[in-house]
């Protein structure tokens, strides 16, 4: 009571005051309810996620559970199945974007101008996307299988194999069953972003630079990509991020073999924690990644916001 | 003189739909020709199976002697001002007018030279290095007017390119444009649904309705003489009057289908008998004594713009008549029309084709 009492009396005799602090408060009471939510949907989660990482939490081992430090980033530095992973990473992610892009643009551009029976044709195209991605990974281990697939028959057949063998299994070429499975789970992403921002430039720009001179490449050059730019740089960085992060093709068509040859750093995540059950050192790993992927899109952003002040 | 576009039997279809017929068209070389006629009535289309944006579908499209019909746009040399500027909107100024240029492979401090020319002529030297979501509707439409003069090309097209402006500045451009096309002895076709943009930039007048050549011909030709009464309402502002009418028995007056069926006894040659429509200009109707020749009508309304005065009467059809300045005239008076028997047209009133009327020998008498 003495409380309140105090509480009235001051603002009894120094109003301005907290009816300034009042004033000022009084956004953040109103957005309060929101950032709540957001801290406890979103951050709390991270922050016990990133915990981990410096906790030593084996699920078979019932004393494990204390703080260790960065023990596990120093296994980690030494780990050459983590510099194996990181490398394959790299070369997932970079092959993978890059196909799909260059696939999903080819179809864009092909679907953007109009033929018989056009409808019916977008309406496939965009179908591998609703494949659930474990389904579309069973389904290519499957291709590529040569006891039940025709994919290393044909192979075979072209000359490109010397026996019908499964490319899955073999160390050299593995990593491309997973890739060739994610571009073509991967295309329709890009033909539907660059369809979309390909149909809003306006068409009279093309008949202008066609009046101009200006050949199918010139326009396109001159045209169609300054227009498609903000586009390509969003929906690439979009997808390093997601891809790099993928692992479910890689899971189910190899789990990482032969001989780590698949492995990705995301896999490898995914390894250490459900099969060596170690969540731990998987944390570490994970934290690891994201701190490259955050340092990938700010160098992107960095890139593009310089790129848009010169032009 | 030779011609630097010629059609002969263009035929557009856009799939059943018939969109020119029979086009035939020759434009000399240094010709300024203007394409009117209501909207959808093929102008574009004409323009842009010229640019190659569209193919036709039958007949020969000639430019500069060599045949076009399926050259793509960017082998006609043509240049084109577009309705919407079609600007490139990532570009400066300077880029946009260089452009063409650019891609003929034009070296750089070239370009940046013809640019800076150019952009003297039509006043956007302080402008070079803007982009055209920085300019005003005018500015923007300089910049489609120099992209277009920058290439010397063999013949300017122009799609509407005024319809953007207001009121004020689309007088002044016109003149601007005519002005560019003599000085730069260029050829120009310039599609407009304002008649009287055509009548007075262009030396040759097209007139169009439904994907046909209605007419064409110098402006005060069409004026003076239109082939039908399509023309004939097309051109001239307020559009001309058409009064229903039947000639004579003899063939020498006309009979107008109005309250007490005035006659107009013109001692003229035609056809007896015959259903017609009697066209006047209203600047070619005046007012009279009553004793003078002519008829009688009930006034409507009166509007005045201060400097002329627009008389509406009570009649089916109506009949708009313009008096010079002021007018004492007020609704639900009376008044007694004149006009002079060579400004009238006559149209057969089932083909609506222009009826030659024989010499006029003496003014009309009523009879009313
Ligand atoms: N791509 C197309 N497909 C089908 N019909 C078309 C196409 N383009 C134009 N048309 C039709 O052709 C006719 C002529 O069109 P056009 O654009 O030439 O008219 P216009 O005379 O320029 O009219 P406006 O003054 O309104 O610009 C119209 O009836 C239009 O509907
Ligand atoms: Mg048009």
């Amino acid at each position: 009571m003495s409380m309140t009492a105090d509480v009235y009396d001051r603002r009894q005799d120094r109003r301005p005051w907290l009816k300034r602090l009042a004033d000022a408060s009084e956004p953040y009471l109103y957005s309060a309810p929101a950032l709540i939510l957001i801290i406890v949907v979103m951050l709390v989660p991270l922050v016990v996620g990133i915990s981990y990482a410096f906790r030593d939490i084996q699920l078979l081992n019932p004393f494990s559970g204390g703080f260790i430090g960065l023990e596990h980033f120093e296994t980690l530095s030494k780990d050459r199945a983590f510099y194996t992973a990181l490398k394959n990473t790299l070369w997932w992610t970079g092959a993978s974007v890059f196909l799909q892009f260059g696939f999903g643009l080819i179809l864009a551009l092909l679907l953007d101008k109009p033929f018989m029976g056009r409808g019916l044709v977008q309406a496939l195209v965009f179908l591998p996307w609703a494949v659930p991605s474990f389904l579309a990974g069973l389904n290519w281990s499957w291709l590529f299988n040569p006891v039940i697939g025709p994919i290393p028959h044909w192979l075979f057949d072209l000359g490109l194999m010397s026996q019908p063998g499964n490319i899955l299994s073999d160390p050299q070429y593995a990593m491309w069953g997973p890739i060739i499975a994610n571009v073509w789970w991967g295309i329709p992403f890009f033909a539907i972003t660059l369809l979309a921002a390909l149909q809003s430039i306006p068409r009279d720009l093309y008949e202008a630079a066609s009046i101009d001179g200006a050949s199918w490449f010139q326009r396109f050059w001159s045209i169609t990509l300054p227009f498609l730019a903000p586009t390509i740089a969003i929906t690439v960085l979009l997808r390093t991020v997601w891809i790099s992060n993928f692992a479910d093709l890689i899971v189910v068509m190899t789990g990482g073999g032969p001989a780590d040859r698949t492995q990705i750093v995301a896999s490898y995540i995914f390894t250490q924690a459900f099969k060596a059950l170690d969540f731990g050192y998987a944390s570490a790993i994970a934290l690891v990644l994201l701190v490259l992927l955050l340092a990938y899109s700010m160098l992107i952003i960095l890139l593009r916001q310089t790129l848009l002040n010169k032009g | 003189m030779t011609q630097q576009i010629e059609l002969s039997g263009v035929n557009k279809y856009y799939g059943a739909y018939h969109a020119l017929r029979d086009i035939n068209l020759s434009i000399p070389k240094g010709a300024f020709v203007a394409l009117v006629g209501p909207s959808g009535c093929g102008k574009s289309t004409l323009l842009r199976s010229l640019a190659g944006l569209e193919t036709i579908s039958s007949g020969d499209l000639v430019i500069a002697g060599e045949r076009m019909n399926d050259m793509p746009p960017r082998k006609r040399d043509l240049a084109m001002v577009f309705q919407s500027y079609a600007l490139y909107p990532h570009m400066t100024v300077e880029q946009n007018l260089t452009y063409s240029l650019r891609i003929k492979g034009v070296k750089k401090a070239e370009a940046k030279k013809a640019a800076e020319e150019v952009a003297a002529i039509t006043g956007l030297s302080d402008l070079l290095h803007r982009y055209p979501r920085e300019l005003s509707g005018g500015q923007r439409q300089r910049v489609a007017m120099s992209r277009a003069i920058i290439r010397h090309p063999k013949a300017f097209l122009f799609d509407e390119p005024l319809s953007n402006l207001d009121a004020a500045l689309r007088v002044h451009m016109r003149k601007e444009i005519r002005a560019l096309h003599d000085r730069l002895g260029a050829t120009s076709v310039y599609v407009t649904h304002d008649q009287v943009e055509a009548m007075t930039m262009a030396d040759h007048v097209v007139i169009m309705r439904a994907g046909v050549i209605e007419q064409q011909g110098r402006p005060l030709d069409l004026y003076d003489r239109p082939a039908n009464r399509f023309v004939a309402g097309f051109i001239g502002s307020p559009a001309m009057n058409f009064i229903p009418a039947r000639t004579s028995d003899d063939g020498t007056s006309l009979i107008l289908d109005l309250p007490g069926a005035p006659v107009l006894a013109m001692d003229l040659d035609l056809p007896p008998g015959h259903a017609v429509s009697v066209g006047i200009r209203p600047e070619h109707l005046s007012l009279a004594t009553a004793d003078m020749p002519g008829f009688n009508v009930p006034v409507a309304a009166i509007e005045s713009t201060g400097a002329a005065t627009f008389v509406t009467t009570e009649t089916t059809p109506e009949i708009v008549l313009v008096l010079n300045g002021r007018s004492t005239v007020s609704a639900g008076e009376t008044i007694h029309l004149t006009f002079e028997p060579k400004n009238i047209h006559v149209f057969d009133a089932g083909s609506d084709q222009r009826i030659e009327v024989g010499t006029v020998l003496t003014q009309a008498k009523t009879a009313s």
